[in-house]
């Protein structure tokens, strides 16, 4: 048995005892939420522990509360934190949900990571009526019910990362723009895990390249255990695509990486690579990604004026480069701090009318919700969060390439593609 | 054609590697190591912090790395498997635990990230037209080496003797004065140390994780499963098969089709034939 499991069956039991005294205790006591009103405001962290993703959410919620208590915390009262592991299993986010909110009686929840886990947890979190900021996951079903079952679901906001639907359409914009428009390259080959979001996605990347002129060469799949890629690398070449495009999000970045690099693969490749956007990532992998475009939510480039000293604050306090989820959670405890600031309360109904009126200048952007309580992108006219496209170049260093009005570098071809 | 001869070559010289000495310390000691996988683990963690933070030359680390597991390997022989090997159900269970506490020490200790192991060759070979990266080449020369050396030391050597002898029969070996309790720490030094090695040279290509131990134990099974538990040239041709169905089944059908070759395999052999190819008459 995995550990999860024994973890998992122990938190489900103390979760269940839990929520049993919750509702005792509901059954007795208005006064006491009356006396919670002057404590802390608590904020429930459910997160993949284990992961950096979420021990950046964890580390950028701890920078915002440090900054705000030091200022005297909001409407007299200090922010707390509480933790609780969803791992990237629905049940033990289920539980996870229920311990912050039966036991811990947390104000708000601030984390997610994987789209599966949040999506079983929405029930849970509406029926605790818990406002929950959401800075991992990035399903469009996660905040689809919001508008169509606004009462049951107006407890959910995306603070980040951009919805899989838009970053679709930002992919493709990338393909049509950039490697068509500025490299010249017309072929292309989309190479994506086994994963339902990638399965979902990359039709709409192909639908989307096609319709602005490329030549989609070949369309490749690939377990998320695969040790070897020659097969794959093999097909990819032989179809004579020039640029090849992925999608990889759990597994195997490092494996594709290193024997993209080791066997001098004749193509550049770019595109979503959740683990490259680790700061570390190519330093971890021995600089084999030396080459690689990644998307990123954000880099330490001056998007706002709060990017850059949060890149180097984070890294300071805790000598890693933060991943997405570090900047929508610290974004998220100042937008919810300031919501309860204007609502004068902790009141959940009360919030969310002013969680639906923010306009904040946070790390990757300008936040701002749309109706479903998601956030709304970056465009021409307003300066929201978008993807960005950069390259990693010799000593591990990133150059932001793509979108032009943000390039910091030219892009390069790998020393071994002559061109 | 030839790349698939070539890649698939490959993925079986360390399959080898990591079957071989799965099957040894079966055949000796009728010892199924769950553990297995955390010695290849422990292998690339080893020469990656010897590398790393101790700041030791490649081939320092990587030989000082497999002797530190295979001696991690005895010690979990002395201290956890003899005195419960008489039932195979808690030596199960027992190396089960002491791959999951190998598992979430590294986690403790290093994060979930991947780890870099850095490579003996980096350059890119070229042979008939395939491309092919230094690394795959040296773990397909060294592990047909170190197979090959392991088999002389069985054949040839006085321990090599003790070893077939116990395997054939421990309880004549015994009468005959046959010092069992410490072939079996030789038995299961080598075979740690083959999975480390493995781990080593697969390290710079392959993934460096915590959970790196989980996919190479499940191959090693099913190699071990078609092969024949306790049967070295079963397992060799074994991985040789495996190695190369999933490279053929890769190039023609898809790489997301791959993993399940291992575990259909094992499901045929086992219906077919659970003995496997050599069954256990033919060990060694």
């Amino acid at each position: 048995m995995k550990p999860e499991s024994l973890e998992r069956s122990v938190i489900s039991r103390l979760a269940r005892g839990a929520s049993l005294a919750a509702a005792c205790a509901a059954l007795a006591l208005p006064a006491a939420t009356a006396s919670a009103q002057s404590g802390p405001i608590r904020i429930g962290v459910p997160t993949a522990m284990q992961l950096q993703v979420g021990r950046d959410t964890q580390d950028g919620i701890k920078m915002a509360i440090e900054d705000i208590n030091a200022k005297g915390g909001v409407l007299g009262r200090k922010l707390e934190m509480v933790v609780a592991d969803e791992t990237e299993n629905p049940e033990t986010g289920i539980s996870a949900i229920k311990k912050l909110t039966a036991d811990e009686k947390v104000d708000v929840l601030i984390g997610g990571y994987t789209s599966g886990v949040t999506l079983a947890q929405l029930p849970h979190i509406s029926a605790a009526k818990t406002i929950y900021l959401n800075v991992g996951s990035a399903s469009p079903a996660t905040n689809a019910k919001v508008k169509t079952d606004y009462d049951h679901y107006k407890y959910i906001f995306r603070v980040g990362p951009l919805n899989a639907a838009l970053q679709a359409r930002q992919m493709t914009g990338f393909i049509s723009t950039f490697v068509k428009g500025e490299l010249g390259l017309s072929k292309i080959a989309i190479v994506g895990e086994n994963a339902k979001w990638v399965q979902d996605l990359v039709p709409l990347l192909k639908k989307g390249a096609t319709e602005a002129g490329a030549d989609v060469r070949a369309v490749e799949f690939f377990d998320a255990q695969t040790s070897d890629f020659s097969p794959l690398f093999s097909k990819v070449k032989d179809s004579g695509a020039q640029y090849m495009v992925v999608v990889l999000s759990h597994a195997s970045s490092d494996i594709f990486a290193k024997q993209w690099h080791d066997s001098r693969f004749p193509m550049a490749y770019g595109g979503i690579d959740v683990k490259s956007m680790d700061g570390d990532f190519c330093d971890r992998i021995g600089g084999k990604a030396v080459g690689e475009l990644a998307a990123n939510f954000a880099v330490r480039a001056p998007l706002t004026p709060k990017t850059v000293p949060f890149f180097d604050e984070f890294k300071k306090r805790t000598n890693r480069q933060p991943v997405y989820t570090a900047f929508g959670a610290n974004d998220a405890v100042y937008i919810y701090a300031e919501a309860v600031t204007r609502a004068k309360s902790t009141n959940p109904d009360a919030v969310i009318k002013e969680l639906e009126k923010t306009s904040y200048v946070g790390i990757p952007g300008t936040i701002e919700f749309d109706e479903n309580h998601d956030v709304k992108p970056g465009s021409a006219t307003f300066k929201g969060p978008a993807l960005l496209f950069a390259q990693w170049r010799d000593g591990c260093k990133r150059e932001v390439i793509v979108p032009k009005t943000m390039r910091t570098a030219d892009f390069v071809y790998p020393s071994w593609i002559k061109q | 054609m030839l790349e698939i001869l070539i890649v698939g070559a490959v993925s079986s010289a360390i399959y080898a590697m990591l079957a071989v000495g799965f099957t040894l310390i079966f055949g000796v000691a009728r010892v199924l190591n769950l553990a297995h996988g955390s010695f290849y683990a422990l292998g690339a963690y080893g020469t990656y912090v010897l590398t790393s933070h101790l700041k030791l030359p490649l081939l320092a680390a990587a030989l000082l790395s497999v002797a530190i597991v295979a001696a991690f390997g005895v010690l979990i022989e002395r201290v956890f498997i003899r005195p419960m090997r008489k039932s195979q159900l808690a030596v199960l269970m027992i190396t089960l635990a002491v791959a999951l506490v190998v598992e979430q020490a590294l986690f403790l200790t290093f994060g979930s990230e991947y780890r870099n192991v850095p490579a003996f060759v980096d350059a890119k070979f070229t042979i008939g037209g395939v491309n092919i990266a230094g690394a795959r080449l040296l773990a397909l020369g060294v592990g047909v080496v170190v197979i090959g050396a392991l088999w002389l030391f069985i054949q040839r050597t006085r321990y090599g003797s003790a070893i077939l002898a116990i395997s054939q029969d421990p309880q004549a070996a015994q009468y005959m004065g046959i010092p069992s309790d410490r072939i079996f720490s030789v038995v299961m030094a080598l075979s740690a140390g083959l999975a480390a090695l493995a781990g080593i040279l697969a390290g710079p290509f392959l993934t460096v994780q915590p959970t790196m131990w989980l996919l190479p134990i499940v191959k090693a099974f099913a190699i071990v499963v078609v092969g024949g538990l306790g049967s070295i040239p079963g397992s060799i041709l074994a991985a040789l098969m495996l190695g190369y169905a999933e490279t053929i089944v890769g190039y023609t059908v898809s790489t997301s089709w791959t993993e399940i070759v291992s575990v259909l395999a094992t499901l045929l052999m086992l219906m077919l034939r659970p003995a496997g190819i050599f069954g256990r008459r033919a060990a060694f």
